[in-house]
């Protein structure tokens, strides 16, 4: 049995994912997916059997994400603040304006959303690293 | 304007939607396919898909019409409603991925082991649901009377039939190929309008801005409104139902991941249009304000600067935009609450996920049928507000904490649910006889937040033994990088 699918296939079906019949290829797309099926061969699978080591490692990756997570929600959090003390306690900054736009304006109608993007740029990227990371702790010694 | 472009309009939205309904339904099979579309959507697709089902009411309409009437704090619902996207990435999105449940319940009880903690997200989720469809409702009901001149509850009425229809027959595999085509519907319904009314204002030598269009509000600062609302829009957006039912259709943990960013630009395009429209808005449809229909803003400039023929064209467009919002974030909404109440109350099958369907359209129609509607935002907004304070500790914590207990977290969602739920309520009913507590009361989330996740916290302590024994497997599970 596949845990990844709890409660399917309860109209007989195998719950085999994405790779379950020919049908499924067809709505997969161009990047044909379906030929990996995650959950089935995770590396927690390979932890399930407990062992402290694994657990160790397990416990000091999900540090490393919450840190970086944290992290990043901080620097925006931060910098949103910083835009909303600037908006709301120095109306002189409505002095300034680009194309008859005060500074206010651009900052919450436009300047937010690209630091936006490249917070969740910078965070995907770096927890990717970190799973990579992970991954090779972890798969080296059976290899 | 002319009422039969808007009668065009509605009647080809409805249509393409419940096309493309039978088209899904021809390639959507088993169950899988039904609830979750057997996770095989590509990144892009899916993203598209997220950002059509996200873009309500209070987005489409409700974020120019409060431009319009509370200028530069109008602009923070937007950036609450897209850095949202970003809490969800940071905190939930690969994770709950990897949980491998259909629904947040499904979560719950995974995390949990635990039938009465299921049982209680069920029914939050539940409330959720309704409480964010009554919006979508009167929002229809809005257009429909502005621009077709019929009464409004033919408007309600309209969606919950198309989203019955289109989710009964194709289940979330034809709802994923719907919402990816009415996004782009809405972007599209909003840019072209937009480019022409820009070139009519350029040509009659129209002023763009006349200045007042950029005035700071008048009163007094809202500060504790403006946190508070970001706190809620922040944390609420995580634990919606509709959103997060989603991202179990993507294929792993990686991809939920990119997905999510994907959305993030998708929906910082998409929110410039309504910004601009509520900028302008302040020039040329200022009266909207005090005539209490601000909501209208979007529906009614492109006639109001272009005029003509090419006016009604247009209008046609944005009215065929805003109601694909409706469609497509109430058949989201009933998608993912027929999962919950399908898989609680008639286990599972097919069958009773359609019935649940109907259930979960019909109760929200009752609703908004029997109320007013107020500003699209601000509903939306409460709406958030308790969602940040009962679904997210939940998810955080069960995402983040080892220690989190079944008895925690129930006591914890009750909490919530009743310190913000009771706030918005005696906000509702006593109104401006609060006093000075008004404000606290209408905007709960920035002390209901931190006090449902302290009594979560501090319950699951005094309950440490209740920790389940899966929970290093859980983690594991949760956190654990797929192998590729």
């Amino acid at each position: 049995m596949n845990p990844d699918l709890p409660g399917a296939g309860r109209n007989g079906r195998t719950p085999g994912g994405p790779a379950a019949g020919p049908e499924r290829v067809r709505v997969t797309g161009p990047r044909a997916r379906g030929t990996l099926s995650p959950g089935r061969f995770t590396v927690s699978h390979e932890l399930d059997e407990q062992s402290e080591v694994g657990e160790l490692f397990i416990r000091s990756l999900i540090r490393s994400q919450l840190r970086l997570a944290l992290v990043v929600a901080g620097g925006f959090g931060a910098i949103v603040l910083g835009v909303l003390l600037l908006v709301l306690f120095f109306p002189g900054s409505y002095g300034v304006t680009v194309w008859t736009v005060p500074l206010p304006w651009l900052l919450l109608g436009l300047g937010i959303y690209p630091v936006l993007l490249a917070c969740a740029g910078l965070y995907n990227r770096a927890a990717a690293r970190n799973e990579r990371r992970f991954r090779e702790l972890v798969s080296e010694p059976e290899r | 304007m002319n009422p039969a472009a808007g009668f065009a309009a509605l009647a080809a939205v409805c249509a393409a939607t419940v096309l493309i309904g039978i088209y899904g339904l021809r390639i959507s099979r088993t169950t899988g396919d039904f609830y979750v579309a057997s996770r095989t959507v590509p990144p892009w697709w899916n993203a598209s898909a997220i950002g059509g089902e996200y873009l309500s009411a209070a987005s489409f309409l409700g974020v120019a019409g409060l431009i319009l009437v509370s200028g530069l704090h109008g602009l923070w619902f937007p950036i609450g409603y897209t850095a949202g996207y970003l809490m969800l990435l940071l905190f939930v999105a690969a994770p709950l991925r990897r949980s491998g449940a259909y629904t947040v319940p499904d979560f719950a009880a995974a995390r949990l082991d635990s039938r009465p903690a299921r049982l209680v997200t069920s029914a939050v989720v539940v409330v959720v649901g309704w409480l964010y469809i009554v919006p979508q409702l009167h929002g229809a009901a809005l257009t429909v009377r502005i621009t077709t001149g019929l009464p409004g509850w033919a408007g309600a009425a309209a969606v919950v039939l198309v989203v019955v229809c289109s989710v009964v027959t194709g289940g979330m595999r034809s709802i994923t190929f719907v919402q990816a085509f009415q996004f782009w519907l809405k972007l599209t319904a909003l840019a072209v309008p937009l480019f022409f009314i820009l070139l009519a204002l350029g040509s009659g030598s129209r002023p763009v801005d006349t200045g007042g269009a950029f005035l700071p509000g008048a009163g007094p600062l809202p500060v504790y409104g403006t946190i508070s609302l970001l706190v809620a829009l922040l944390f609420g957006t995580l634990g919606l139902p509709h959103v997060l039912v989603r991202f179990y259709t993507n294929p792993n943990g990686p991809a939920a991941r990119r997905t999510t960013v994907i959305v993030l630009g998708l929906l910082s395009v998409f929110y410039l249009f309504p910004t601009v429209y509520g900028v302008l808005g302040r020039v040329h449809t200022a009266d909207l304000a005090a005539a209490g229909q601000a909501d209208a803003t979007v529906l009614l400039l492109p006639g109001r600067v272009v005029g003509g023929m090419a006016g009604d064209l247009l209008t046609a467009l944005v009215t065929a935009g805003a109601f694909a919002a409706f469609l497509s974030t109430t058949s989201g909404l009933v998608v993912s609450l027929a999962g919950v109440v399908s898989q609680d109350l008639f286990r599972g099958s097919v069958k009773g996920f359609r019935r649940a369907a109907v259930l979960s359209a019909l109760v929200p129609l009752a609703v908004a049928l029997s109320t007013d509607s107020l500003a699209l935002a601000g509903s939306v907004g409460t709406v958030f507000a308790f969602t940040a304070s009962t679904i997210c500790p939940l998810l955080l914590l069960g995402i983040w904490w080892r220690g989190l207990t079944d008895a925690g977290a129930i006591t914890g969602m009750l909490a919530g649910a009743l310190l913000s739920g009771g706030a918005i309520l005696l906000a509702a009913v006593f109104g401006t006889g609060l006093g000075p507590f008004r404000e606290l009361l209408e905007q709960p989330a920035a002390w209901s937040v931190p006090a449902a996740f302290l009594v979560t916290i501090a319950v699951s302590r005094a309950t440490a033994p209740r920790r389940p024994a899966s929970v290093s497997r859980m983690m594991a599970r949760l956190h654990a990088p797929e192998r590729t």
